[in-house]
Order: C-alpha cells, then sequence, then structure tokens
C-alpha cells in the first residue's frame, strides 16, 4: 500500500536515506522471522527424528514400564497426569488471573494497590519454577501429603503472572468508546466487563491462557516434590501420587538404557503436539467469540 | 515525528450505573476481582515468609558472607552466592539481547509486513516455540547445540583476539555449555512470550493512525514507528518484563547447558552457572545447611528481581518524561 | 425429532460408560489370586495377599536395581503399588523425615545433627552395592591402572597429561599419548560424588584437598555432565577425558573403565565378583551402617558404593507397615538374584541374613 502511495508523483521523490533505512528495517524484520524459524525447525526435526518412532497407540495408552531398560510403551499414566494437573491449574489460575487483571485495569488503574499488585505479579513471574514446587511442599504437601491437586497448585502459582500480565494488556488495548457506549445502554460496570470488554478483549487473554498453560504442561521442576510418581494411571488428583510428561522426559532422559531414552522423546513428541493441539483449538474457539 | 500517542485514560464511567441492586452486584463483582488482585499479593508473601524462614541458617551462618563470597563450596560449609548472581543477570541480559529484537520483529512482521498467507504459519510456529517443553530446549541445547556452536564459538574467538576488550569477553577455549550457549536457549524460551504479547497490542493500533502515517507519506517502516510503536509502548514493556522473569528464573534448561562451574569470569562462551540452575542441580542431594543456602539462593533471586523491576520502572518513567 | 427417551438415552449411555469405566479401574486394587510364587524360584513360605500402595523417594543410584525389584514384587503381591521416585538421597531422607513418604533411598548416612528431626527411630535396610568405575577415553590404551594417588592429582587438575610420570609408573609396558585430559565430574549434586570423595579422602588424604559432599568445589578448567549419563556422554564424546561413572552407565554407554589399585595393593577391575568381596571385607556396624570404600581384602574394588532403604521402626498403620515389611524383606530376599543381571552386586550371605533381622524388627500394629 505504501508502494503505491510513495508512487504518487504529487508526493514527490523520497529521499535515499528514507528508502534505504525502510528497506533495512523491512528485511531486517523478514529476517527476524527466519532466525526464530531456523532454531525452531532445528528443535522440532530433531524432536521428531527421535519421537516418532516410538509413539503409536499402545504408548499413549499403556502403563509406564516399571523397569526402565524394558523396551517398549508408554507414557499413558503421564499424559493422564498432565491432562489432570495443567488442567486443574488452568481451572485455578486463569479466571483468578483474568479477575485480578479486571481489578487493575478497570478499577485500580495507577491507584497504589494496584501498582503494588502489578509490580508483585511482575515479581512472581521471575520466580523459579522449583521455588514454587517447594513453595506448596512446605505449605501443602507436608499437611495432605503428595497428590496431583499440589502439582497442580505449584503450576497455577507459575501460570499466574503470565495470565494477569497479558490479560490486563488486553483489556487495556480495549477503546474506551466501548465501555462508554455499553455504560450509555445502562449496563452496570459488572455487566460491560463480562459482556464487552472481556469478549472485545478475548484474543489477548486466550493468548496469554495459552501461554500460562504451555510453560505449565512443559514445567518439570515444580512437580518434581509435589506429585511423586506412579507408573500406572492414576485418575485422582487428590488420592495418591501422580505422574507427568515433563517429569517422565527429564527422568527419562537421564537414564543410559535406549529404551527409556526412547520413552522421554515419544514423550516430548507427545507433549508438544498435545499443547499445540490445545493452542489450536482456544485460538479457532476465541475467534468464534470475539467482538470486534 | 509521532501521530499519536496514547491518551491518558480517563476512568470508566460510573454515574449512570451505582445505585441500587445493581451497585450491589457491582460492588461485589468488584470486591471479587480485588480479592483475587490481594491473591496475589498474599500467594507472593507467603512464599517469601516461607522461603526466608527456611533460608535463614544460611544467611547467619557466616556473618553477610552468602551475599559477598564468590566462593560456592558446600562440601567445606562455605556458602558464596555471587558467581549465581553474575551468572544469572549475564544470561538473563544475553538473552534479551537477543530475544527482544527478534520478538519486536516477528511482531510486526504479523502485524503489518507479511503478506496474508504467511500470518497464519509464522503465528503458528510462535505456538509452536511456545509448545516446546523447557527441558526438551535443554536437551536439545545439550545434545545438538553446544557441540555445534562449539565451533562457531572458536571462530569469533580467533577473529576477537587481537581487539582489547572483545578479546576477553569472547575467549576461547569452549565447551559449547556456557553463559552464552545458555543465554540463546533462554532467547528461544522468552521469544513466544514477547512476541505473543506484542503482537496483540500491534493488532490494536487505529487503522486511521496507520493510514494518516501514510497519507503524509511515509515509508512502511516510518509509519511503524511513528503510529505503532508510540502507542504500544505500555504493552511492550510489560511483555518485555514477563519475558525478563522467565529469563532469570528458567531452571532446567539452563541447568542442562550453563556449564555449572561456579565461578565469575568475563568470558561469556566459558561456563558459569545462574541461581535456578544451580538450585535445580543441588536440591535434590543436599540436607541440611546446603539445602537452606540453595532456598537462600532463591530468597535472593526474588530480591533481585524485586530490584531489576524496579530499575527498569524508573528507566521507562524517565524515558517517557523525556518523549 | 428426537422422543424424550431417545434425547436421554445419550447421557444415560455416557453414565454408564462411566461407571463402567469406574468400575474397570476400581478393580485393580482388588487382589486377584495369586497360582505362581514369587519370582526366583526358591521355597519361600506363602505370604497373606496385601493391598495398598507404597512411596517410596531417593537415590537415583540404586534406582535400576530397585525398578527390577518392584516389577518381581509385583508378581508376588499384585495387590500392592509401590512407587519410587529418585529425586535424590538428600531429598529422599528429607521426604522420610516429613512423612511424606513409606521408605526413602540413601547412598549416605544421616547426619547426627539430623537425627533428631525424624518422626522417630529409623533403620537402615542395606540393599545392594555397586562399583563405580573411573571411567576414560583413550582409544590405544585397553589396560590402564591407577591408584588413589593419582586419581586425586588428576581431578585435581595437578596431572594434565595422559603420559606423565606418575601415570606411566603404574602402566609399565603400555604406550600413554601425550593427550591433554580432560576431566569430566557432576554438575548436579550426587550420592556419587559423595561416595567417589569419600573414597578419595580414605585412601588419598594428604593428596585430596577437595573434601567430600554431594558437590565438591572442581577446579575450573573441567567440564560438567548431568547425570551419570551426562558424565558418560562427555567421555565417550571427549578423546583424553576421564570421569567417574557407576557401572551400569558405562557399560550402557560402552565406555573403557580402569582398573584401580586397592588397599592391599591389588590392581582390581570393577565388576560384581570384587564388589561382593569389598563387601565382605568391609565393617558392619551394628545399626547395619558400614562403608565398603577403600576396603580391605586382595579382591576388593576400592570405589565400592553402599546403599540403604531408610524406613521408619515403629509403624503406624497396619496396612503400610505389612506392605513395608513385605516388600523389604523382598528386597533383600528374592530380589537379590536379579542384582547381578542390572550390574548391581548382592548382599553377601552374612548381611543379608543382618538385614532380613533388622527387616524383622519393624513394629507394626496390630
Amino acid at each position: 500500500m505504501s508502494d503505491q502511495i510513495l508512487s504518487n508523483p504529487l508526493l514527490g521523490h523520497l529521499s535515499t536515506a528514507r528508502r534505504v533505512r525502510n528497506k533495512v528495517a523491512i528485511g531486517s524484520i523478514w529476517l527476524s522471522v527466519l532466525v526464530a524459524a531456523v532454531p525452531l525447525a532445528f528443535v522440532i526435526t530433531y524432536l521428531v527424528q527421535r519421537g516418532i518412532g516410538i509413539v503409536d497407540w499402545n504408548f499413549l495408552t499403556d502403563d509406564i514400564p516399571i523397569s526402565s531398560r524394558l523396551p517398549g510403551p508408554g507414557m499413558g499414566p503421564a499424559i493422564l497426569g498432565t491432562l489432570l494437573t495443567t488442567g486443574a491449574a488452568t481451572l485455578m489460575a486463569v479466571p483468578l488471573g483474568v479477575l485480578a487483571a479486571v481489578y487493575l485495569n478497570e478499577y485500580g488503574g495507577k491507584g497504589r494497590l494496584a501498582s503494588v499488585i502489578r509490580f508483585l505479579s511482575d515479581v512472581m513471574a521471575g520466580v523459579p519454577s522449583i521455588v514454587m514446587g517447594l513453595f506448596i511442599y512446605t505449605v501443602w504437601v507436608l499437611r495432605y501429603g503428595q497428590t496431583g491437586i499440589a502439582g497442580a497448585l505449584a503450576l497455577a502459582c507459575l501460570m499466574l503472572p503470565i495470565v494477569i500480565r497479558s490479560a490486563e494488556t488486553a483489556l487495556g488495548l480495549v477503546p474506551n468508546e466501548l465501555r462508554e457506549a455499553s455504560a450509555a445502554l445502562g449496563s452496570r460496570t459488572s455487566r460491560t466487563i463480562l459482556t464487552v470488554v472481556i469478549p472485545a478483549a478475548l484474543p489477548g487473554v486466550v493468548s496469554g491462557a495459552l501461554l500460562a498453560v504451555a510453560r505449565a504442561a512443559g514445567e518439570t521442576a515444580p512437580l518434581l516434590f509435589t506429585i511423586g510418581t506412579v507408573t500406572e494411571s492414576n485418575t485422582s488428583l487428590f488420592e495418591g501420587t501422580n505422574t507427568a510428561l515433563s517429569a517422565q522426559i527429564f527422568g527419562n532422559a537421564r537414564q543410559p538404557f535406549e529404551a527409556a531414552i526412547d520413552r522421554a522423546w515419544g514423550a516430548a513428541l507427545t507433549l508438544i503436539v498435545l499443547v499445540f493441539v490445545l493452542t489450536f483449538v482456544a485460538r479457532m474457539v476465541a475467534r468464534r467469540f470475539t467482538v470486534r | 515525528m509521532t501521530i499519536t500517542t496514547a491518551p491518558p485514560r480517563p476512568p470508566a464511567p460510573k454515574a449512570l450505573t451505582s445505585p441500587g441492586r445493581a451497585g450491589l452486584s457491582d460492588r461485589g463483582f468488584r470486591a471479587l476481582s480485588l480479592g483475587c488482585g490481594l491473591l496475589v499479593l498474599v500467594i507472593l508473601g507467603l512464599i517469601a515468609v516461607a522461603m526466608t524462614q527456611k533460608a535463614w541458617p544460611a544467611f547467619t551462618y557466616d556473618g553477610l558472607t552468602f551475599f559477598t563470597s564468590t566462593r560456592w563450596a558446600p562440601s567445606a560449609e562455605v556458602f558464596g552466592s555471587l558467581p549465581f548472581v553474575y551468572g544469572t543477570v549475564v544470561t538473563a541480559v544475553i538473552a534479551l539481547v537477543l530475544a527482544v529484537p527478534l520478538s519486536i520483529g516477528i511482531a510486526l512482521f504479523l502485524s503489518d509486513v507479511a503478506p496474508g498467507r504467511l500470518r497464519r504459519p509464522v503465528s503458528s510456529l510462535v505456538d509452536l516455540l511456545a509448545a516446546v517443553p523447557s527441558v526438551v530446549y535443554g536437551l536439545w541445547g545439550v545434545i545438538v547445540l553446544a557441540p555445534w556452536i562449539t565451533g562457531v564459538y572458536d571462530n569469533v574467538s580467533e577473529i576477537t583476539s587481537p581487539i582489547p576488550v572483545l578479546s576477553s569477553l569472547f575467549a576461547g577455549p569452549s565447551t559449547g555449555r556456557g553463559l552464552f550457549t545458555a543465554g540463546i536457549i533462554l532467547a528461544l524460551m522468552v521469544t513466544p512470550i514477547i512476541t505473543s504479547i506484542t503482537r496483540e497490542v500491534f493488532d490494536t493500533v487505529p487503522t486511521m493512525a496507520k493510514e494518516a502515517a501514510y497519507a503524509l507519506g511515509s515509508t512502511r517502516w516510518e509509519m511503524v514507528r511513528a503510529a505503532v510503536f508510540p502507542h504500544s509502548s505500555a504493552g511492550m514493556i510489560g511483555a518485555v518484563m514477563l519475558g525478563l522473569g522467565r529469563a532469570m528464573g528458567e531452571t532446567i534448561a539452563a541447568a542442562l547447558v550453563i556449564g555449572s562451574s561456579p565461578q565469575i569470569s568475563a568470558a561469556l562462551f566459558g561456563s558459569g552457572d545462574s541461581m535456578a540452575a544451580v538450585i535445580a542441580n543441588e536440591f535434590g542431594e543436599a540436607g541440611g545447611l546446603h539445602r537452606a543456602a540453595l532456598i537462600g539462593l532463591g530468597v535472593e533471586l526474588f530480591a533481585l528481581t524485586i530490584l531489576v523491576n524496579v530499575i527498569a520502572r524508573i528507566v521507562v518513567a524517565r524515558g517517557r518524561r523525556h518523549a | 425429532m428426537r422422543t424424550r427417551s431417545a434425547r436421554s438415552a445419550g447421557p444415560l449411555a455416557a453414565l454408564l460408560a462411566t461407571a463402567m469405566l469406574a468400575v474397570a479401574c476400581g478393580s485393580d486394587e482388588t487382589p486377584t489370586a495369586q497360582t505362581d510364587t514369587s519370582v526366583g524360584g526358591t521355597a519361600t513360605t506363602r505370604e497373606a495377599q496385601l493391598t495398598g500402595s507404597l512411596n517410596g523417594s531417593g537415590a537415583t543410584f540404586p534406582k535400576g536395581f530397585y525398578e527390577v525389584a518392584i516389577a518381581g514384587y509385583k508378581k508376588a503381591q499384585s495387590g500392592v503399588t509401590v512407587n519410587y521416585n529418585a529425586i535424590g538421597s538428600g531429598s529422599g531422607r528429607q521426604n522420610l523425615q516429613d512423612g511424606v513418604v513409606d521408605f526413602a533411598g540413601s547412598d549416605g548416612l544421616v547426619k547426627e545433627a539430623d537425627v533428631p528431626k525424624y518422626k522417630g527411630e529409623f533403620l537402615y535396610v542395606p540393599t545392594v552395592a555397586a562399583p563405580i568405575t573411573v571411567s576414560y577415553n583413550l582409544a590405544e590404551v585397553k589396560d590402564l591402572t591407577l591408584d588413589a594417588e593419582v586419581i586425586a592429582k588428576i581431578f585435581q587438575r595437578q596431572i594434565k597429561k595422559w603420559d606423565d610420570p606418575a601415570i606411566a609408573a603404574l602402566n609399565s609396558g603400555v604406550r600413554l599419548p601425550a593427550t591433554d585430559i580432560t576431566v569430566a565430574h557432576r554438575s548436579d549434586g550426587s550420592g556419587t560424588t559423595e561416595n567417589f570423595t569419600l573414597y578419595l579422602v580414605a585412601a588419598a588424604p594428604n593428596t585430596w584437598t577437595l573434601k567430600s559432599g554431594s558437590t565438591v568445589e572442581w577446579p575450573t578448567d573441567t567440564q560438567a555432565g548431568n547425570g551419570n549419563q551426562g558424565v558418560a556422554q562427555i567421555v565417550k564424546s571427549t578423546p583424553g577425558a576421564v570421569g567417574y561413572v557407576d557401572l551400569s552407565d558405562a557399560k550402557a554407554s560402552g565406555l573403557q573403565f580402569a582398573k584401580v589399585k586397592n588397599k592391599a595393593g591389588q590392581a582390581v577391575v570393577p565388576s560384581i565378583e570384587s564388589t561382593t568381596a569389598a563387601l565382605a571385607g568391609a565393617q558392619v556396624a551394628p545399626d547395619l551402617s558400614y562403608n565398603p570404600l577403600n576396603a580391605d581384602g586382595a579382591g576388593s574394588y576400592p570405589i565400592t558404593a553402599p546403599t540403604w532403604i531408610l524406613v521408619y521402626k515403629n509403624q503406624t498403620d497396619k496396612a503400610k507397615g505389612d506392605a513395608v515389611k513385605s516388600f523389604l524383606r523382598y528386597v533383600v530376599g528374592d530380589a537379590q538374584k536379579l542384582a547381578k543381571d542390572v550390574d548391581y552386586a548382592p548382599l553377601p550371605a552374612a548381611l543379608q541374613q543382618k538385614a532380613i533381622a533388622q527387616i524383622d524388627s519393624i513394629v507394626v500394629p496390630a
């Protein structure tokens, strides 16, 4: 579009400096996409190479072999564990985070309390995942034992700052006219927020939530001390230890046995496909409900 | 030349909504959201208190040497945290220096530069970057990146050896596992976060502002600088803060590629260690004072994150004032 | 248009399916009749069938053995699920201290100062042992002999080349290349490091200055690998590298390992036999703690690492207590036959008897 305008004889000749600067900038932008795509391609290729051989229906459903040197499937309990813990963590962190962001953006604004909460949320983003796990170990596991929900709590703590920050940004980008229009029609503030502002901000909120979910699904450290381990599927969040794909990847990749390493990469491939599919589906759903 | 600066937002109109039963549910909702905000405070406060309590023996063990000593020797019960502070800061800086331009570039690509049919694939590329588990980045770093990049490092070392400051920064030899490699891996992990949020922000730049820029004869790049960046500065900063937090706190991936050598050395290609990495590495076997010292590193990282955030906010505020 | 009954058939079917699934999952816990005897074949009095689950955590060193033991135990007692989370000896002990697990795997002994932190008296049950190899990467050298002094100097970077006179003195007749030595050690805290350094403290006290622990202050011009596997990887891919790796990982990675001179002056290959010899030559304390490092005996391999399972003497829950006793009896009993196949040394007979007596002393409420 800018080329059409630039070729407009009424606008005069474009200086070389500006043209060069433009070309360099646009070129750098294309380059940055390449620079990100290349290592990703390498990582994904490596992952697929090492994982594709082992992933099949049995791998996805069978129990984890008790003795890791034995070849064969599967990672069923780990997939279940990841779905349970990450799912529970999402159910806790996303509503909480979005509501906190609503406070920060719609009510708190630049007030003292809001600034403090915003600041602390950023600080929370920097807490190492292992410290979150230790924290939940100290306040929950010592009382209630190692269970899936403990792991979910640790993951939720990890997710919260990401959800808050990205949701707040998204809410802040909703033009005020929408709020004013809704108020002009007689809507309560809360109703405005729920039916107008949040839907308008939905793509941003969903993006943030997905980033948080991706992080939670891929983290090992918070689960180390909170969920223990199992080799058979445990469908309960509140009773008994559990495991997750991320923990299994780390544990198995450190073993010297080919069989264990194969399963580790199979689990890695499964996890990335899981998260990616979820991301895709969530974005589709969000597109349906967006108000633009 | 700026076309628009983000106007200060007036508070949401209240006059039409407060009184009566409607006001009650309004207040209820406000209280609920306030409660959630406070929850962040509570959780963080609990973390700080619980962790400091556990770390106390290490802090008071030998005066303030925990914070000032450069020597970490658990077998001799000597715990100095400086090498890890150094490693954390250096790897985070490297990660941001690499990731921020990259992320902004990709975000601009998605919002303004990409031809329509490339938008979806590149967007999926970013989602894919986020979907890779951190442990996989670490493993790939050790197995694939480190051995390969040793060659690159050696070349750079050779080229920079006659130049005074650069020669010590890029000194060889290297095993491929070290501060710079950790920085690269962290950059890969941080990019999707910054890109995702920044892209959302860029997407909401009013088309009118962009068209106004073009109407005045700007090139595409000039339009970006005039219309997109000013509108997005707050959002971009938020995104970078989140990325920084991730870079400083990343545990497993850093632990695998950073070289695990607690030392303070200018050689970026050489081994180092970071707070999160050493906690991840040594916690499993640690007991007693060693364990307390590791938790102490966690508390110190907490404090460091606060400090970094404060500095960043001051810098940004000053930048805004001069704009 | 669907009739009302048809409309409710859908959810009803789903409910039914879920219920069936729940029953199917739940049925895993009821004990099934066992017709075969437990793995091993020797006559054991048939135990009552137990149910429940046991959680343990701790050392990664014995994980290879505990896994086959748990798998074997499952055949004997299918109603009991045992989970072992290998997160490190220190954390295992901490978990037991906190009462979060039922037993802990530990390569090292509990420090005096920590004993009162436990919820009661705990017992050491020795389970297996395994040698720590000094693995190296020198294609031309098929046979290498080292001793404690030389090992200490190599890992402290006082000896930097393979053709150093100190190494040559131990290997007359072997052509040592002039390659630089690359030292590989653990980046993560490890019981293997602890036992390796304890050995050097005991056998080369005047040379080794880095003390012992799960992490030590290695010289900065060395390389760190994550896990035994990480160290093995470095040794395997770097000509001239040397590192300490447990036998299981060294064999799986195809590494060459050195003979080490023991206390009696004999150069011994790390193997199951030389490990068992070290165990036999070690002094066993009444609480069953013992130290096979640098043991007496002509055939003993000097860098032999012990490992124990820690468990509370007074169990609070009958079902768990019975299960723990049954599992531990299996580990020091029938499972010992499985140890060799996975590169661990079984307990010598005398120690095994003491271990069984130790387990019998566990008190279970009625």
